[in-house]
């Protein structure tokens, strides 16, 4: 999705601040708010659909529903 | 075919699909606020000229030679020339509203009625402020490249109105020959705020449409779960 993705003032919202995402090698990935939103937006809606992505706020695990909370 | 070959060209067609429909709602939301502007400014630029007329009415009401009443210059120009600027951008605000020459053509047009209106009040510096304020309402299409182009038509009309009739724009026989460069550098200003605002404008429609997707995919996410969950109960269910 070109030109598609873009990435949020991470200070407005306070949904999660820390997202672990699989790699393709099997193994998986720590990403802030502001690099998981820089992701193409066809990466994160796959991580979504596949529940694949654990959410963190302050270090606690959280929900994708509570994340994506505003 | 595997199970798991299908779940993944299940998931992709799922992601797909909710990107394209992400990338269609950003789309009708900007082509409404195109659409939108577009007919503010018809109606705007049709108020400008009737304006204008009025202003050539109050300022050089009527001129008398001897005898003979006649009707000043200025109001010819405010009705004619004013026609010419507004009829087509007025024209392609209704039938052609969205597209990107429409909004380059309302944006060159509305700095020509700018320019217009300055010359009907004798060049008084206040009504350069209708510049700007034009400016500020281009930026209503969040599409930054139309003040560039509102900024082009402005300084290349003072410049050679300035070089042939100085009075027309600034009120002074005499300027200095820089003068435009002054009001081009005020105009330059203007549009440096304006053109993060308007990019700012763009980004905001942006993750609002991408938050959309990012809600599908959970709500698809959801489903999944609660189908598997259901088979898995029938399941149950058959084998009691």
């Amino acid at each position: 999705m070109g030109g598609f993705d873009s990435n949020s003032d991470p200070g407005v919202r306070k949904g999660y601040d820390r997202v672990v995402v699989p790699t393709p090698g099997g193994g998986t990935q720590s990403l802030t708010r502001k690099q998981f939103e820089g992701l193409p937006l066809r990466e994160r809606v796959s991580y979504l659909i596949e529940g694949t992505a654990q959410f963190y706020l302050d270090g606690r695990p959280i929900s994708a529903h509570e994340a994506m909370r505003t | 075919m595997s199970v798991a070959m299908k779940a993944l060209e299940r998931t992709q067609a799922a992601t797909e699909a909710i990107v394209q429909r992400a990338q269609a709602r950003f789309g009708a939301h900007r082509q409404e606020i195109l659409r939108s502007t577009d007919r503010i400014f018809a109606w705007l630029l049709i108020g400008q000229w009737i304006f204008a007329i009025f202003i050539a009415l109050t300022f050089s009401p009527y001129g008398w030679q001897g005898k003979v009443k006649v009707v000043h210059m200025h109001v010819w120009i405010a009705l004619f020339l004013g026609a010419v600027i507004i009829s087509l951008p007025v024209a392609l605000a209704w039938r052609r509203p969205g597209e990107l020459l429409t909004r380059h053509v309302i944006a060159a047009a509305q700095m020509l009625t700018s320019a217009l209106l300055i010359h009907l009040s004798g060049g008084r510096i206040e009504t350069h402020f209708h510049v700007f304020g034009s400016l500020a309402f281009l930026a209503f299409y969040r599409d930054w490249p139309v003040l560039i182009t509102a900024t082009v038509v402005v300084a290349t009309e003072h410049l050679i109105r300035g070089i042939l009739w100085p009075e027309s724009v600034y009120g002074i026989p005499n300027p200095e020959w820089w003068r435009f460069l002054e009001h081009a550098f005020w105009v330059v200003f203007c549009i440096s705020i304006l053109i993060p605002s308007c990019r700012r404008g763009m980004k905001d429609m942006q993750v609002m449409a991408e938050r959309g997707a990012e809600l599908e995919a959970l709500s698809e996410n959801q489903w999944r779960k609660s189908s598997v969950m259901d088979r898995a109960a029938t399941d149950a269910g058959a084998k009691g």
